[in-house]
């Protein structure tokens, strides 16, 4: 039995029906771009500029142009890798993890969430294929016989784990996401004009018409990839984890990364969601798709995920001084007091102590607020990659190697350039794809229980 | 039975009776009172998903999940012999003296090329039962069967009566009543 629920909030406001959907998500694609978009694709085209530029350069002059040393052998590239891969990770939750668990407020936000991990895995794969120097022998990652140039590769490296895990962590999602994308790509080809559009929906949407054998089928291997995406999310940070957990570098060497890892990846890809949802709820008038409601619950995950982290700095410390191993009790000494204390205190002020606003409600419920506070998120999470690398290989076993580290214009460039990546495949997603999962949200506009 | 379902396509069949509804409720009522006076419902295009729909019409439980777990051991059974044979048979190598028999720290990329292969052989198997290819001419019955409406369609065969499943759809406050034949709609109502 079908009820309408009494006491739930409506997921979507506005008394909306199903043709009002239609009509307001698919705006943007069948009008021509408003200014907003212009200007923000404008600004997204020369960062991306500012990628090609700084990466020409890596290629042209080689990899001595990045300030990394013998030392310090992984640097920015590293830190905004695991970064971009971080945020990657809340794409998969929201689609995948809310879907089992049937939260539907994430429908009106898991189709920009899904965007958000494919461009951001693009990202993150920038910076381990470019930093491996010879980039046009990088197929040597992939197992190939030997008789291509390299030997079999390593399986009990983790490095390798990395290339498996990544690559299969972007198909997946972009399988996911496109599967997602079939009902709306069919809707968009039924309302656009143009000849050419026609075609090129008429070519995505391979033949959807809605029939309920075909939705039956579709429902179940959602949740099929839904089931098959959620242990995918956890072993993937669990991978990158073991990049570093399974060396015998003090502040690395610990059993703890992996849970860290994965929580910090959600926090920081919750962070990055919030930031691009304030935005365009604003900018294309989505305020009765992505409520008040939305960013509640999306403050709450950002909130709790912050706490485990936070929890995880102080267990590691706590261990490294319970271990009575004077490396480790050394190099998180040297992580909170040495040269580098600048960050250490960023990640924690941004990580564990600002997000505990969100035990007010006033901090949920304020688009401004969210929006500031999800940029602090996404610096402290940066800083949490940098000093977990950088502090940690700058001074090791032997003080004649110990050197400081910064980065170098070239690899500002290249992190700054990657936003540029980033925001230019999402504005072409914003212009050519709607944004919101119409089909989803047409199916909660009742408000059933 | 062949993995296409041949139920999808709209080419070659008899002529149809399409009622279309703007109301979720009116739809589901009008499929159940169909269904109950025996007639025989071709399909049902909704813009989005309406739960119990198939049931109704009599949609057999798909098998997707089996499909699933054969891609899965598949998957799995490729990959561990890959690594066995890169690892073990044709080339072992000695990194740091550690063993190249099967040891845990093959489990990562094991279970990486199962999820890879379960999703990959699930979707393709999909797409093929539901008649899901790139290119292909869509047949609607509505133009804005993917928008607002649903179209409940019913194939009229010797033993089905024309009026009275009509009777049955106007009972129901359907926005519009049509027959289609030859992919050609004439409205009724």
């Amino acid at each position: 039995m079908i009820h309408d629920s009494i006491i739930r909030d409506r997921l979507v406001t506005g008394d909306k029906t199903a043709a009002d959907v239609t009509r307001d998500i698919a705006r943007p694609i069948l009008n021509k771009p408003s200014t907003s978009w212009k200007i923000g694709f404008t600004l997204s085209v020369v960062f991306l500029g500012i990628f090609v530029a700084s990466l020409f350069y890596t290629l042209w002059t080689g990899i001595g142009v990045w300030n990394i040393n013998k030392s310090v052998m992984w640097g920015w590239d590293i830190t905004n890798f695991v970064f971009w891969v971080g945020i990657g990770h809340a794409g998969t939750l929201i689609s995948a993890v809310l879907l089992l668990f049937r939260q539907k407020w994430r429908m009106s936000i898991n189709r920009s969430a899904e965007a958000m991990t494919i461009f951001a895995v693009i990202c993150a794969a920038m910076f381990p294929v470019f930093h491996m120097g010879r980039v046009w022998v990088g197929y040597w990652a992939l197992p190939l016989p030997n008789g291509f140039g390299s030997l079999w590769v390593n399986f009990n490296s983790p490095l390798l784990w990395d290339v498996f895990a990544i690559s299969t962590y972007f198909s997946v999602s972009l399988l996911f996401w496109y599967i997602g994308l079939i009902p709306d790509i069919a809707t968009i080809r039924d309302k656009v004009k143009g000849k050419t559009e026609k075609a090129l929906y008429g070519f995505f949407s391979m033949g959807w018409t809605g029939s309920t054998r075909t939705w039956a089928r579709y429902e179940l291997v959602s949740l099929i990839l839904a089931g098959l995406s959620t242990p995918l999310v956890l072993s993937v940070h669990t991978i990158v984890s073991t990049d570093f957990a399974t060396s015998v570098v003090p502040g690395w060497h610990t059993t703890i990364f992996p849970p860290y890892f994965v929580a910090g990846a959600i926090f920081s890809g919750f962070g990055m969601v919030a930031t691009l949802l304030v935005v365009a709820r604003k900018v294309m008038n989505y305020e009765n798709y992505i409520t008040i409601g939305h960013l509640d619950a999306m403050t709450k995950i950002i909130m709790v995920t912050g706490s485990i982290v936070g929890i995880a700095y102080l267990t590691e410390f706590f261990i490294a001084w319970y271990s009575g191993v004077e490396y480790e009790q050394y190099a998180f000494t040297n992580r909170a007091f040495g040269p580098y204390w600048w960050a250490y205190w960023s990640m924690m002020s941004c990580n564990l102590i600002a997000p505990q606003v969100f035990w007010f409600r006033w901090a949920r419920t304020t688009p401004w607020f969210i929006f500031i506070m999800s940029i602090v998120v996404n610096v402290g999470m940066w800083f949490e990659r940098f000093v977990i690398i950088v502090t940690s290989l700058h001074r090791d076993y032997l003080p004649s190697s110990w050197v400081m580290y910064a980065g170098s214009l070239t690899e500002i460039g290249l992190f700054l350039g990657t936003f540029g990546i980033f925001f230019t495949c999402f504005f072409l997603f914003a212009k050519y794809l709607p944004v919101i999962n119409m089909a989803e949200v047409k199916s909660i506009l009742r408000n059933r229980e | 039975m062949g993995i296409l379902d041949k139920n999808l396509s709209l080419r070659n069949r008899n002529k149809m009776v399409v009622g279309v509804w703007e109301d979720e409720d009116s739809l589901v009522a009008a499929t159940s009172e169909l269904v109950h006076n025996g007639v025989k419902i071709h399909d049902i295009y909704t813009p989005y998903p309406v739960h119990g729909l198939d049931r109704i019409i009599g949609v057999r439980r798909s098998k997707l999940a089996r499909v699933a777990f054969f891609c899965a051991m598949t998957g799995f059974t490729l990959v561990t012999t890959m690594i066995w044979y890169m690892y073990v048979h044709d080339w072992p190598m000695n990194i740091g003296n550690k063993p190249v028999r099967f040891t845990p720290s093959w489990a990562p990329v094991m279970f990486e090329g199962t999820v890879l292969c379960t999703a990959f052989g699930m979707a393709f198997f999909f797409f093929w039962r539901n008649r899901l290819v790139h290119g292909i001419k869509n047949e609607l019955l509505d133009d804005r069967q993917t928008d607002d409406r649903s179209v409940i369609a019913v194939e009229i065969t010797e033993s089905a009566d024309q009026n009275s499943i009509l009777g049955t759809m106007k009972k129901h406050n359907p926005v519009e009543l049509k027959e289609f034949h030859n992919g050609v709609n004439t409205t009724i109502k």
